[in-house]
């Protein structure tokens, strides 16, 4: 239904040390392409994010830029960066969208 | 000393010796002993003086790396069906068990410790479920010891003790292997109690210690030092007649050198030899300990090498108690030379851990650093390429027990520089913040800003969390504080999601930040305002905020939730424009890379996106005059999403809005509206075609069932002759049929001329495997080598698949010929099969070829053959069969050849298990035990149960004996696995000696004996006459298959209470006996009786404890027999004044509740239970939701969700159930319009792929009670559904619903109007499945059939009815079906073919096939993995 014209180049990246937040994600994978979202959720029960995140770029060739670099390597530790397979978990689960920094 | 050891019996540690033991030691009355009160009441059971930091005796093989695997050990149930209610009671906690032995084994295989928490769980979870049996209560003391290495010594016993009162508080029995448990424990703990107290309070409690409690109580005394003590129990133990172990000796070491006495503790060494017992390395252990707790490193280096010259191997954990030694007694100088003699074993890593941990814990943390810092680090590559991080445990740990910072930041720093880890700072910090250990947190972060690390807002926020949840304003501002410290002032993000929420109003935080000084906050606050306002609702205040220019710049994304709550409950659709247009137009607004338009457009879309189907629906005119008014601002969507939205919309159901939405669209852009084509229905063609090709009607089948069945009775010249008769008539069938039959009978000859002219009738046609084999066979029989070749070659000619049946026929007719010792007829053989690839080589189809050299005694060839096997195909088949004949003959240059070979193929480990099970087998167990005592070598559960297994087939007795003592040390070994094949072998031989020495054998080694093992113990003392000196845990099931056979139960039963009886005759009717009555009585369902029991008893004013009580209501709810429930509720509260009911009573009393229509009872009952903090079972929440639904009680129902909801730990309930229920309350109440909008937003708001569970319940319900205007709404409502939402489950839950209410022709004008639903395949074969589990189905699966002909595979649909038949026990319509089958040539699977087979078989027919070798499982198991497989396959695909 509404897929069909959400058309976005995700990436799903995990073993997002706790260090980071999304600030520092967005910057990283800002350098490959222009980056629509960031979406790095945090665990509201204990304050830490669950180590893995969301970046949506605008186009198909920042998604690829990104895709091609490995490995991703921030500030000592290894990203795990793939493109994202699942649909974007703000769209059925969520319904509040989540607010961004 | 000397002489009363030398007076005493001695034991030697071999299995054999134990055999001496008594068996009348542990004769005690045992009814006393089980629901007595007795040691344990708090402070009581154990005499606890101060507890001294003093030297300990750590114990070898603490709980050894015991197996405890994962076990299965209730089988499926197979008695009459019950209710499921008491079943699941019944089950629960040998469940529970289950899960908690699983639980705490994976922890101890995993790391050899348990954490507290974990601990902790389990134990509040076996107290909730009300009735602790003995092995969870075993299992719980077992842990309180040293496998909690990170809980301090004191914290430990208390633990211990806490557990022990809790759980005889709750109806635990305890036996002996319970009291040495817990002196275990004590000794783990160095806690300090007396011996002699310890043993007053057992024999008060009617419990007979035996030889481990002596054992360790002797070793009690000795680590006080006080031989005086000790001796007094050896006395004990000599007027007992009891075998003093090399253990006893090992105390003595210790006890001597507390008594700082080392030249007599020396002198043990020598008595031990003189009383034929040799030093062991735990007595080497015990000599280095004292040693150690003198510094003497010069004597530890001694005793070192003279361990060494004496063939005593010490592993590195022994080493590493002498390190815990040399640290608790001061000697840290002396740990790193212990250390660097340490082998590095397998098991190193996690033995080393918990040394650290425990070191640390007792604060020796200096002295575990530098056993840290040897760890091995294989870690510096590891494949991902992560960086390093050992040590994290050991800073975790640290942290935990509040070590000061200075040291943590040398740690961290000494880490780092060795290049051990990465980041240890970054990781000490994360677990302050996980503690929420504020103070260090912050030093922590201090020294990281000095180092030029990065400090960021959120590392603040697992500290803040805490505070805001507590709404603790002051330790937020003490966070605040150190953030200004380290001047990282909070951000947006921090402030309104940590921060304010703590205060009750963004003026008092203001205020409270300008009294603290803090400027930081400000502009935080004013982001933090606008989404307040925003979600507040207070548009137009937003908007002065917003367009005030002196407003600073702020990203659209900060407040965008905020800001989208606030537009759906506003009304001023003015000011929602205005605000719009300012975002729309106002660069400020949009940081990001977005633009503001693009921002903009995606807001809308979320807003929709945000808003429910009912909310849309509702603000459908204010929507329409927003976007109205958002085109007069000249606002442009992009077309993307312009379609998001309208898909949103069309979801919603509000169509009419999309053309408002339209209109915002940049003009030219045309869309293609696909409709929702509706799918071309093929069926009808397919369907005449089917009938048609009915009409003609040919002999040959006939003729072919002829042939079938004189086949079948083994009529071979009647069939031969019929053949000759009608030979232009026959078919394929009938000669394969004949020549298999030709086969059985050894005509091979007559065999091969049938062959013969079916292939010259037609040339294409081929014999299946199983037949082509089968003929094989023959031929080789009789040495017709060639011909065989042949047709095995014109098998692979002809494609002819193999199947499984067929190779193990291959297999067979190998195996002849090797019986026979023809090695070149197998080799050709196995040469041909394998070059054609007609099947892969497995071990099982090579093995003849070595069988063959084996037969013949050649042991040279036969090796070679394995060799070559393992050569050519993978495979090392009579391996051990090989090497065992070597080891017999004493070939060592072959034997060399052999295992050279092994170790280079399979790795090193397989060849010392091979040739530990040749030494093994062939009786050489000194050779073997030096094999299996290998460092590193770890158990092979596999190939040990192998080994066991045959031991136990073959009444080896000795030779098992030895296998579980070898094994008592290996790495990883079940220890508990390893004696129950023991036990095994003791009830074939009915040796109750032996199994009882075996128990106490199993206390010493401190293994935790699952269930089966206790059961199968007593079931063999008992069936010897003997008293079984443990609680048996319940076996629920064979009683419940007793109560069916009722001869069974009269025996079982009359036994049982000729036991309670004579013991009442002989000990007067005690409130024990009584009690144990009652637990009898309802364990075998006989409430009512028990009932009458109690009442007699409560007449003459006697009470019992909790657990008979609580015994007794559950069974009478099982029966649902509640007044009688509520009335031993009563007399119990009577004696026990806060006596409440357990989880599982009351869910018992909830559930019979709603079957009595008490629905308000049953929902007053759930609300106490949760305010007790009780958890109610899924069924008593189904029960009561199904019955609020049938009284029309909606706010029953909300009231069930919404206590649902607010349960920490979810039931795993359906959200459908509630769903469904309400929908049938509506029905009930005759809302009908609610009910469908109801069931049909859930359908239509769910997304696609995640279709909501089925709504079947409440058609059936409607269906049930021939609500006829219900089901007309209903199904206008699935079909709606389907049609127009293309979300085909209800339609397809009606259908079915339909057919199985029997109402074919419904169902038929239903299939009509919705043809998708015969598309549903999964819904269908799974209703079909469903069916084919219940006798007397076939009606209805074959009504699916007629109505849907092809709504599933052929093969699947038959072996559904062959289930069916076989349930039903119809062979008639099963030979029919398996006739139709071969006709229409769909392939029989292996189950279908078992269950045919068994058909004829209980028909007393012969089966007219060859019947598939295996079980049942073993076939549905293969078909299952196949399935997945497929799937698997699929997935990739997709």
């Amino acid at each position: 239904m509404a897929t069909s014209a959400k058309k976005i180049f995700e990436l799903f990246v995990s073993k997002v040390p706790w260090t980071l937040s999304s600030k520092e994600m967005k910057e990283y994978f800002g350098q490959f392409g222009q980056v629509k979202k960031c979406l790095l959720p945090f665990d509201k029960e204990t304050g830490f994010h669950r180590g893995f995140c969301w970046i949506g770029y605008t186009s198909e060739e920042g998604l690829q830029n990104a895709l091609q670099k490995y490995p991703h390597t921030l500030e000592g530790a290894t990203l795990q960066v793939q493109r994202n397979r699942k649909v974007f978990v703000g769209q059925k689960t969520n319904k509040e969208v989540p607010e961004e920094s | 000393m000397a002489a009363l050891l030398r007076s005493a019996r001695l034991l030697k540690c071999l299995p054999s010796g134990l055999l001496q033991t008594k068996g009348t030691i542990r004769n005690g009355p045992p009814l006393s002993r089980l629901y007595s009160g007795a040691i344990g009441g708090k402070g009581t059971g154990v005499c606890p003086r101060q507890l001294v930091p003093g030297p300990c005796s750590v114990h070898r093989c603490l709980w050894p790396y015991a197996g405890l695997r994962h076990y299965a050990v209730i089988p499926e149930q197979k008695g009459p069906a019950k209710d499921e209610s008491s079943l699941g009671v019944r089950s629960k906690q040998a469940q529970q068990f289950d899960w908690a032995l699983a639980k705490l084994d994976s922890s101890v295989r995993r790391t050899g410790r348990v954490t507290k928490t974990l601990l902790m769980r389990i134990f509040h979870d076996i107290c909730r479920t009300g009735y602790p049996s003995g092995n969870q209560a075993l299992l719980l003391l077992r842990s309180c010891g040293s496998l909690l290495p990170e809980v301090p010594m004191a914290e430990r016993s208390e633990l211990a003790r806490h557990i022990w009162d809790k759980l005889k508080e709750l109806g635990a029995s305890y036996d002996a292997s319970h009291y040495n448990a817990l002196v275990k424990v004590f000794l783990q703990n160095e806690f300090k109690f007396s011996p002699n107290e310890f043993l007053a309070k057992m024999e008060a409690a009617g419990v007979q210690p035996n030889r481990v409690t002596y054992q360790r109580l002797i070793a009690a005394y000795c680590n006080a030092g006080d031989i005086e003590g000790a001796s007094t129990i050896l006395g004990f133990m000599k007027s007992k007649d009891l075998p003093i172990t090399e253990a006893v000796f090992n105390s003595l070491v210790t006890g001597h050198a507390r008594a700082d006495d080392m030249e007599s503790a020396v002198s043990i060494l020598s008595v031990m030899k003189g009383a034929g017992i040799e030093p062991g390395p735990d007595t080497y252990v015990a000599l280095l300990n004292a040693y150690a707790e003198r510094g003497d490193m010069e004597k530890i280096r001694q005793t070192l090498e003279t361990a060494g010259s004496t063939d005593i191997s010490l592993m590195d954990r022994d080493l590493m108690q002498v390190v815990f030694s040399l640290a608790k007694a001061g000697y840290h100088q002396h740990v790193p030379s212990i250390v660097d003699l340490m082998r590095h074993e397998r098991g190193y890593v996690p033995d080393a851990m918990n040394l650290c941990l425990s070191l640390i814990t007792q604060g020796h943390e200096d002295t575990a650093f530098s056993v840290l810092k040897t760890f091995p680090t294989l870690q510096q590559e590891n494949e991902s390429g992560d960086s390093n991080n050992l040590g994290n445990f050991f800073l975790r740990h640290c942290v935990n027990m509040n070590k000061p910072v200075e040291k943590l930041a040398r740690y961290c720093q000494e880490l780092q520089d060795s290049n051990c880890h990465a980041a240890p700072l970054q990781f000490t910090l994360y677990c302050c913040l996980e503690a929420k250990n504020t103070a260090t947190a912050l030093e922590l972060m201090k020294i990281m800003k000095e180092q030029g690390q990065p400090i960021r807002p959120h590392f603040f926020w697992p500290l803040l969390m805490q505070h805001v949840k507590d709404r603790n304003t002051v330790g937020v501002m003490e966070v605040m504080k150190g953030m200004q410290e380290l001047g990282v002032p909070a951000d947006v993000e921090t402030l309104s999601n940590y921060i304010l929420p703590a205060f009750p109003n963004v003026a008092v935080a203001r205020d409270t930040f300008k009294e603290m000084g803090f400027s930081q906050g400000s502009e935080g606050l004013l982001s933090s305002e606008v989404r307040f306002e925003a979600a507040s609702g207070n548009l137009s205040r937003l908007l002065a905020m917003l367009s005030d220019p002196s407003f600073s710049a702020l990203d659209l994304s900060n407040f965008r939730s905020s800001l989208i709550s606030g537009f759906r409950m506003s009304d001023d659709v003015g000011t929602m424009t205005k605000i719009t247009d300012l975002l729309y137009k106002d660069e400020r607004f949009s940081l990001g890379t977005t633009s503001p338009a693009e921002g903009v457009s995606y807001f809308l879309y979320n807003l929709i996106d945000s808003m429910s189907e009912a909310e849309v629906q509702a603000q459908e005119e204010k929507l329409r005059q927003y976007f109205n008014q958002l085109k007069s601002m000249n606002i442009v969507i992009p077309v993307n999403i312009y379609r998001g939205i309208r898909n949103l919309l069309d979801s919603y159901h509000v169509p009419e809005l999309i053309k408002d939405v339209l209109a915002l669209l940049d003009g030219k852009d045309a869309l293609n509206l696909s409709d929702r084509a509706s799918r071309a229905n093929g069926l009808g063609l397919e369907r005449k075609l089917a009938e048609l090709k009915a009409e003609g009607k040919p002999v040959g089948p006939t003729l072919k069932q002829l042939i079938l069945s004189l086949c079948s009775e083994e009529k071979l010249d009647a069939a031969l002759e019929l053949k000759s008769q009608h030979a232009a008539d026959m078919a394929t069938g009938g000669y394969a049929a004949l020549i298999h039959l030709c086969c059985r009978h050894n005509n091979v000859d007559e065999a091969l001329k049938l062959k013969g002219e079916l292939s010259h009738k037609d040339p294409s046609v081929s014999l299946d495997s199983t037949k082509s084999i089968a003929l094989v066979k023959a031929l080789v029989k009789h040495d017709r080598m060639e011909e065989a070749v042949d047709l095995l070659k014109e098998m692979k000619e002809k494609d002819v698949s193999v199947v499984d049946t067929a190779v193990t026929l291959l297999f067979h007719t190998l195996n002849a010929a090797a019986l026979k010792g023809d090695v070149a007829a197998v080799r050709q053989l196995q040469a041909t099969v394998f070059t054609l690839g007609l099947t892969k080589p497995t071990a099982n189809l090579c093995s003849p070829l070595i069988t063959a050299h084996l037969q013949t005694k050649d042991l040279s060839g036969a090796l070679d053959a394995a060799m070559e096997c393992q050569k050519q195909y993978g495979h090392l088949p009579r391996i051990h069969d090989v090497i065992c004949g070597l080891v017999e003959n004493g070939d060592t240059e072959l034997l060399q050849k052999a295992m050279d070979f092994v170790s280079q193929e399979r790795g090193e480990m397989t060849m010392l298990y091979n040739l530990f099970f040749a030494f093994m087998q062939t009786g050489r167990h000194r050779e073997a035990r030096k094999i299996i005592e290998t460092p590193g070598l770890r158990a092979r559960a596999g190939r040990l149960q192998w080994y066991a297994e045959k031991c136990v087939a073959a009444n080896q007795m000795e030779s098992l004996e030895s296998l579980v003592e070898m094994t008592a040390k290996l790495f990883e070994c079940d220890r508990d696995e390893m004696y129950h094949y023991l036990l095994r072998l003791c009830k074939n031989t009915n040796d109750w000696r032996k199994a009882e020495a075996t128990w106490t054998k199993m206390q010493e080694e401190n293994v935790i004996p699952r269930e089966r093992t206790l059961r199968l113990l007593a079931d063999i003392l008992r069936s010897n006459g003997q008293e079984v000196p443990f609680e048996v845990p319940e076996v629920w099931y064979e009683q419940a298959a007793a109560t069916e056979t009722q001869p069974d139960t009269k025996t079982a039963e009359s036994s049982s209470f000729k036991s309670a009886s004579s013991h009442s005759a002989t000990e007067g009717n005690t409130s024990t006996d009584l009690q144990l009555k009652l637990l009898i009585l309802c364990k075998r369902g006989k409430a009512k009786e028990a009932y009458s029991e109690l009442k007699n008893m409560d007449r003459k004013g006697e009470a019992l404890g909790p657990s008979p009580y609580s015994a007794l209501i559950r069974a009478l709810l099982a029966e649902g027999n509640m007044e009688d429930a509520l009335e031993v509720q009563k007399i119990a509260t009577t004696h026990i004044p806060h006596f409440k009911l357990n989880d599982i009573a009351n869910s018992l009393l909830i559930i019979t509740q709603a079957k009595k229509n008490l629905t308000k009872d049953a929902l007053a009952t759930l609300k106490s239970m949760l305010q007790a903090d009780q958890v109610p079972s899924k069924l008593s929440i189904t029960r009561l939701v199904q019955s609020l639904g049938s009284h029309g009680d909606i706010a029953g129902i909300q009231d069930v969700e919404a206590l649902m909801k607010g349960l920490g730990n979810p039931l795993n309930l359906s959200p459908m159930m509630f769903v469904n229920n309400t929908a049938i309350a509506r029905i009930k109440n005759g809302d009908l319009d609610s009910a469908v909008e109801g069931l049909e937003a859930i359908y239509t708001s769910a997304g696609e792929g995640s279709q909501p569970a089925s709504m079947a319940f409440v058609f059936r319900k409607v269906l049930e009670e021939k609500n006829i205007t219900a089901l007309d709404k209903l199904s206008a409502m699935a079909e709606r559904l389907a049609n127009h939402f293309a979300s085909y489950g209800p339609a397809s839950d009606l259908f079915i619903q339909l057919m199985d209410a029997g109402m074919k022709e419904e169902a038929k004008f239903m299939l009509a109007r919705c043809s998708a639903v015969a598309e549903q395949r999964e819904a269908l074969v799974s209703y079909m499945s469903r069916l084919s589990r219940t006798p007397g189905q076939v009606g209805k699966i074959k009504a699916l059939m007629s109505v849907i002909p092809d709504f599933a595979e052929k093969d699947t649909i038959y072996s559904c009815l062959v289930k069916s038949y076989a349930l039903d026990n119809d062979l008639a319509s099963a030979k029919a079906l398996y006739q139709q089958m071969q006709s229409e040539g769909v392939e029989a699977d292996e189950l279908c073919l078992k269950r045919l087979a068994k058909l004829y078989k209980s028909a007393g027919e012969s089966v007219p096939f060859t019947e598939p070798p295996e079980s049942f499982k073993f076939y549905a198991e293969k078909l299952k993995e196949k399935s997945n497989k497929s799937q698997l396959n699929t997935a990739v695909v997709e």
